[in-house]
C-alpha cells in the first residue's frame, strides 16, 4: 500500500496530455469554459480550464445529472407494455478539478442517496468515478468552507489530489482507486524533486483572511426560528428562482416524471428546487408552502437543522456559490451570523 | 447634480415624517464587496441604511406586486429603466398610480461587475466601492483609488439606455440626464444577429439555450412577469416538460420572448440575473425592434398605449391571411 499511495509530480505541461488519455478511457468531466466555468463531460484536455477559483455549476449534476432517464416503455402487441432499462452510468468516470468543498457534498449527498434507501441510478456512478481534486491556494470572497470544518487544501474527500505548486503539480493519491489510476498513467508522473512541500505551504498564503464562522450549535438555535417574523424579510426579498438550489453541491431533491409519445416514452428524473411553489403542491390543491417566506424558511431550515437531525452534518460546505449567485443577495453566512449572535429572533 | 445616497435618505424619512408613505422599497449596502441589496422600510428611522450608487442594479418594481394588498402606500425608488416597468405594470392594472410613490433618480449607468474586475484585473476582495463620477466611475480599493472608463465597464443595456431619467415619477433627484453621450445605435447588435443565416441562428442559440439550466430566475427577476400561475408551473396540463434539454428549453426562452413582446423595457434584468450568461435581452431586443419597425412603438413611455399585440385594430397588417 505504501508504494501504491507514495506522492508523485506531474509537469505542468504534460497535463493536457494526461487529460487527454483519461478522456479516451474514461468519461471525463472536468471544468469547461462555456458562457461560465462549470462542470461538463469533455473529449479532449484543451477542453479544460484551470481558470477558476470554483466553477458555477459543481460537479453534482456528474451523480445526479439535471435530467436523466430511467427507463423506457414501449406499446407491446401482445402483452401491453414492453420496459427497457437504461444503463448510460455504466461506464467509468473521472471528475478532474473538483474542490474540496464539493468534493465535501458528495459524501453528504451519499448520506442520502446510499442510506435507507438505495439509489442505484446515483450509487453506480459514484462506485465508477475517480475523484481528481486540485488543492485552493486562492479564495473568492463569498468561500466560507473552513467553517464545516473543510480544509480546502486537503484531499481528504477525493481519491488523488492535484496541488499546483508552479511549474508542477504535487499528486497523492489517498485511496486505492486513486493509486490505481496513478499507476495506470505512471508514465506522466516522476520523482519528487524534494522541495514540494515547502512550495505547497507557501501558497497557503493566499487563503489567509477566508471566512470561518462558529456553526457549532447551530441546528439547535434555529429550533426555536421556526415561523419567526425573521423569514419575513428574507422571504420578501427572495425572487423565489431556483438558482441558489441548481448551483448548491448539496441540493439534492428531485422530480420524477413520464413523457410518452404516440406508442412509447420514458420515465425521468430531474432536478427540482424547494424554491419553487409547485414543488409542495399536493393534488388536492393544497399547498403547505405556500410563499416565499416559507419556502425561505425551509430551505435553511434544511441546511442548517433537518439534515443535521437526521444525518448529523449540516447540508452546506461554504463554496459560496448561493451568496454570489442571487440576484438579490440573500447570503446564507448572514443568515447563520444572525442565528448563531441571536439577532434573528429579535426584530 | 446628482442625487446622493444622503438626498435619498432625507427625502425617504421626509416621505415617512409626511405619512406620504408607509412602506418604502430601496437599496442598502449589501453583504460584501460590490453588492447591494433590495432594501424594505416601515418607517423613515432606518432611511440612513439607504443607498444609491452604480451598482445598484436591481430593478426594485417587481417588489410592486407584493404590496398589492397592503395597508398605506409604497414608496419606491426608480431609475429610468426601472420607471417603464413600472408605467407597464400600471397598464396592465398591476398596480394603482395612488398606492404608490415614485422616487425617480436620473441614471448614468449601473456597474458590471465582472467587467469591472477584468478592465481593472483585481479580486472581488480588493474594491471598496465604486462613484459615478460624469464620464468615469470612481474606484475606491483597498490601496489606493482607480479611475475607470464608463463605457468598459458598463451593463449591455446601459450602453444602448435612452431613458436615463425616469418617465415617471412624483419626486425626482438630481438634475435631469436627456441623454447619455456613448448611445448610438442600439441595434447594431441585432442586426449583425439578423444577418445571420436560420442555421447559424440555430446553431448559435441551440449552444446557448443548452447551458440554460431552467432556473427561471429571468421569469421570476422579469418585472412584467406578473402572471399569478405561470404556465411553465402549470401541472395539468403539463405545457412544458421538466426535463431539462434544448428543445424544451427553446420553448421556454421563445414563449417568453413573445409574452413579453411589447412590455419588456429592457431594464436588463433577466440576463443580470442569469447565472449562465445567457444573452437573453438580445432576444427580446429584436422583438423590440421589429415592434418599433412595424408598429412605431416602444413599451414603457406613456401608460396610456397599449401593447400592439395586445390590442387590435381594423386597420392591422394582415397580409399573412
Amino acid at each position: 500500500m505504501a508504494s501504491q499511495t507514495k506522492s508523485r509530480i506531474i509537469e505542468k505541461n504534460k497535463l493536457t496530455e494526461l487529460l487527454d488519455k483519461l478522456a479516451q478511457d474514461y468519461h471525463l468531466i472536468a471544468p469547461v469554459q462555456g458562457n461560465n466555468v462549470s462542470f461538463r463531460r469533455v473529449e479532449s484536455g484543451s477542453e479544460v480550464t484551470l481558470d477558476y477559483i470554483n466553477t458555477v455549476l459543481s460537479s453534482k449534476g456528474a451523480f445526479l445529472p439535471q435530467t436523466e432517464t430511467l427507463f423506457r416503455f414501449f406499446r407491446d402487441d401482445s402483452r401491453g407494455f414492453r420496459i427497457e432499462t437504461v444503463n448510460d452510468a455504466d461506464r467509468e468516470q473521472v471528475v478532474f478539478g473538483i474542490r474540496a468543498c464539493d468534493a465535501r457534498s458528495l459524501r453528504l449527498m451519499d448520506m442520502v442517496f446510499d442510506g435507507q434507501y438505495k439509489d442505484s441510478c446515483y450509487l453506480n456512478r459514484r462506485e465508477k468515478t475517480t475523484l481528481i481534486g486540485l488543492a485552493c491556494f486562492d479564495h473568492a470572497e463569498t468561500c466560507f468552507c473552513p467553517t464545516f470544518g473543510i480544509d480546502p487544501t486537503s484531499g481528504e474527500d477525493v481519491d488523488i489530489l492535484f496541488s499546483d505548486i508552479g511549474d508542477r503539480y504535487l499528486v497523492e493519491a489517498s485511496t486505492e482507486k486513486g493509486a490505481d489510476l496513478l499507476n495506470r498513467f505512471s508514465e506522466f508522473f516522476t520523482e519528487l524533486r524534494g522541495d514540494e512541500e515547502q512550495l505547497r505551504e507557501a501558497r497557503k498564503a493566499g487563503l489567509e483572511g477566508m471566512k470561518k464562522l462558529d456553526v457549532s450549535n447551530i441546528a439547535d438555535k434555529m429550533a426555536p426560528l421556526y415561523g419567526s417574523d425573521y423569514w419575513d424579510s428574507i422571504g420578501m426579498k427572495c425572487l423565489g428562482c431556483g438558482i441558489c438550489t441548481y448551483v448548491c453541491p448539496t441540493c439534492h431533491c428531485f422530480d420524477i416524471a413520464d413523457v410518452s409519445v404516440d406508442e412509447g416514452g420514458e420515465r425521468f428524473r430531474c432536478w427540482d428546487s424547494c424554491m419553487f411553489p409547485e414543488f409542495t403542491l399536493m393534488a388536492s390543491g393544497e399547498n403547505p408552502r405556500a410563499d416565499r417566506k416559507a419556502r425561505v424558511q425551509q430551505r435553511f431550515f434544511d441546511k442548517l437543522k433537518y439534515f443535521h437531525d437526521r444525518y448529523g452534518e449540516l447540508a452546506c460546505v461554504g463554496c459560496g456559490r448561493c451568496i454570489r449567485y442571487c440576484p438579490v443577495n440573500i447570503d446564507i453566512t448572514q443568515i447563520i451570523e444572525d442565528v448563531t449572535s441571536g439577532k434573528a429572533g429579535n426584530e | 447634480m446628482k442625487a446622493t445616497s444622503e438626498e435619498v435618505q432625507t427625502t425617504v424619512k421626509k416621505l415617512f415624517e409626511a405619512g406620504n408613505i408607509a412602506h418604502f422599497i430601496g437599496y442598502e449596502k449589501g453583504s460584501y464587496n460590490l453588492r447591494v441589496t433590495p432594501c424594505f422600510l416601515k418607517s423613515g428611522q432606518a432611511a440612513s441604511r439607504l443607498v444609491w450608487n452604480p451598482l445598484c442594479a436591481n430593478n426594485l418594481s417587481k417588489y410592486l406586486l407584493d404590496f398589492k394588498n397592503v395597508e398605506g402606500k409604497v414608496g419606491i425608488m426608480v431609475k429610468g429603466c426601472d420607471s417603464r416597468s413600472v408605467v407597464e405594470l400600471l397598464k396592465a392594472n398591476q398596480i394603482e398610480r395612488d398606492k404608490i410613490f415614485i422616487v425617480g433618480v436620473p441614471c448614468s449607468g449601473i456597474v458590471d461587475k465582472e467587467k469591472l474586475l477584468e478592465v481593472l484585473g483585481i479580486s472581488l476582495g480588493e474594491v471598496v466601492a465604486v462613484e459615478d463620477d460624469g464620464d468615469t466611475f470612481l474606484v475606491t480599493l483597498k490601496e489606493g483609488k482607480q479611475r475607470v472608463e464608463k463605457e468598459k465597464v458598463l451593463r449591455g443595456e446601459c450602453l444602448v439606455c435612452k431613458y436615463p431619467t425616469p418617465v415617471v415619477y412624483d419626486v425626482l433627484l438630481g438634475e435631469a440626464v436627456s441623454s447619455l453621450p456613448w448611445v448610438g445605435d442600439d441595434y447594431s447588435l441585432i442586426k449583425e444577429q439578423e444577418a445571420l443565416s436560420s442555421e447559424e441562428k440555430a446553431l448559435y442559440w441551440n449552444r446557448e439555450f443548452s447551458q440554460c439550466i431552467r432556473c427561471y430566475a429571468c421569469r421570476n427577476v422579469c418585472p412584467v412577469c406578473t402572471c399569478s400561475e405561470c404556465i411553465f408551473d402549470k401541472k395539468a396540463p403539463r405545457w412544458l416538460s421538466k426535463a431539462n434539454n434544448v428543445s424544451e428549453n427553446l420553448v421556454y426562452h421563445l414563449i417568453r420572448a413573445f409574452h413579453v413582446a411589447g412590455r419588456c423595457v429592457d431594464c436588463g434584468e433577466c440576463e443580470r440575473a442569469c447565472p449562465m450568461n445567457i444573452p437573453l435581452r438580445s432576444l427580446n431586443k429584436k422583438v423590440e425592434k421589429d415592434l418599433l419597425e412595424l408598429f412605431d412603438y416602444t413599451a414603457g413611455i406613456d401608460v396610456e398605449q397599449q401593447p400592439p399585440l395586445t390590442t387590435y385594430q381594423v386597420g392591422d397588417l394582415d397580409e399573412f391571411l
